[in-house]
């Protein structure tokens, strides 16, 4: 399965990288996310629960960054296990490119490119749903990703 | 299977309160999609409510504006239901085509509906009809129903009770479907009201149901299979799998579609 996408979010490119580097953001934003803690420096360890139509399994997986170039690009490569339900592995390349907006504003451009493969039960009787989902979930993600990044800031304590 | 706890409700009142005192429940209508993914460990709730025995889900009545089907009603009981086949003889024959006959026999018009599953066949009839979803607590108009994939506007523990088909004046379901699910691979529902003309596609959607304003507007002005001659859909918006790339379900959401509209006429 391959996907690509562009999202443009009204903030510069610093404020992106922080934000995607950041678990608890990350957290917020990834669709059914129960944990997110880094394990290393470039690693992460994930918890989420995958509930789409009469499914629901959790899956418990790792996130690792490879050659990050702060904060234009990075690669992320991603491998998840749902027990009985299946498994998942895939990789993802997003690159950050500063955009100026028509009103003069500082905006970045994210664009990414991934590449998943899905195995087990999952796969088997999940196939024709496979595409959809995924879409649905990175929809999910940068809906919220966009949102959490535009929100007020709440004043200092 | 594995070990869950399974409750009888004996109403709709009962089946919500037991929904909302168990923790991690789900539903169980007629259970064809349901059972299957327990069985496979796709699922594990902790509690099933059973819907089984709730008189007051089931039946089909008519009156002189619309055709009100119990969410409990079975395909195979609406496919021969003489009210249904006296009313809207294309919904009967939707229910027919669903599934295989097992299915049929215990698969329900409420859990499709519930499941929104992109390629079931009543989400499409349900779109077409303008049908509105009656639930335990309110109602839901089916523009607003559907609204993604898998997903629908019922909140948790919300219970379909009963659905509302306004009566068309000419309507027809064609689907192309897929040889070993029967699953439809694209399904056009094609229902002429005094009010205008609704077009509803299922299983082509990458996000599940959803109608074509083109073909409406176009078959609104003339109720003809060739009023749609020269118009399309978005491949960019249609699923793709290993069964049919998205061009190819858009292609055939013209074809099924001009075929859907000669069936209405017929």
């Amino acid at each position: 399965m391959d996907m690509t996408g562009t999202q443009v979010l009204p903030l510069p490119r610093e404020r992106v990288w922080d934000a995607l580097n950041d678990p608890e953001m990350l957290k917020r934003c990834i669709p059914g996310c129960e944990s997110v803690e880094r394990t290393d420096s470039d690693a992460w360890k994930m918890v989420m629960v995958a509930a789409v139509g009469p499914v629901k399994a959790k899956f418990t997986g790792t996130l690792t960054v490879s050659d990050p170039d702060p904060p234009n690009s990075y690669t992320l490569a991603f491998e998840g296990s749902g027990g009985v339900a299946g498994f998942g592995k895939g990789h993802a390349r997003v690159q950050l490119l500063p955009e100026t907006a028509a009103d003069g504003s500082v905006q970045t451009r994210l664009d990414y490119e991934a590449h998943a493969a899905v195995g087990g039960k999952i796969a088997q009787v999940g196939a024709r749903l496979i595409d959809g989902v995924a879409k649905k979930l990175a929809d999910g993600f940068f809906t919220r990703f966009h949102a959490a990044l535009t929100e007020p800031v709440p004043p200092a304590a | 299977m594995y070990a869950f706890e399974h409750l009888r409700a004996t109403d709709p009142a009962d089946a919500v309160a037991k929904f909302s005192q168990a923790d991690d429940a789900r539903y169980l209508a007629g259970g064809q999609t349901l059972l299957a993914a327990m069985k496979l460990r796709l699922a594990a709730p902790a509690c099933l409510i059973d819907l089984q025995r709730i008189a007051a889900l089931r039946g089909i009545a008519a009156d002189t504006a619309a055709l009100t089907v119990g969410a409990m009603a079975t395909h195979a009981e609406v496919a021969a239901s003489p009210v249904v086949c006296d009313t809207i003889p294309a919904l009967a024959k939707l229910a027919a085509g669903i599934g295989d006959p097992m299915v049929r026999n215990v698969g329900t018009l409420g859990g499709s509906v519930a499941n929104d599953d992109p390629a079931a066949d009543y989400p499409a009839a349900v779109l077409a009809l303008d049908a509105a979803v009656h639930t335990d607590r309110r109602v839901i108009a089916a523009d607003a129903f559907f609204t993604g994939l898998y997903e629908t506007a019922l909140a948790p523990g919300e219970l379909i009770t009963a659905v509302r088909f306004p009566i068309p004046q000419q309507a027809a379901y064609v689907k192309f479907p897929n040889p070993a699910s029967r699953y439809a691979l694209v399904g056009v529902f094609v229902a002429r009201h005094a009010a205008g003309v609704r077009v509803a596609v299922t299983g082509a959607g990458a996000s599940g149901v959803f109608r074509v304003p083109a073909f409406e507007a176009a078959l609104a002005a003339r109720f003809a299979p060739d009023a749609i001659d020269g118009l399309g859909v978005d491949p960019a918006a249609l699923a793709s799998d290993l069964h049919a790339s998205a061009e190819y379900r858009a292609h055939l959401v013209g074809v099924i579609a001009r075929r859907a509209v000669a069936a209405a006429l017929a």
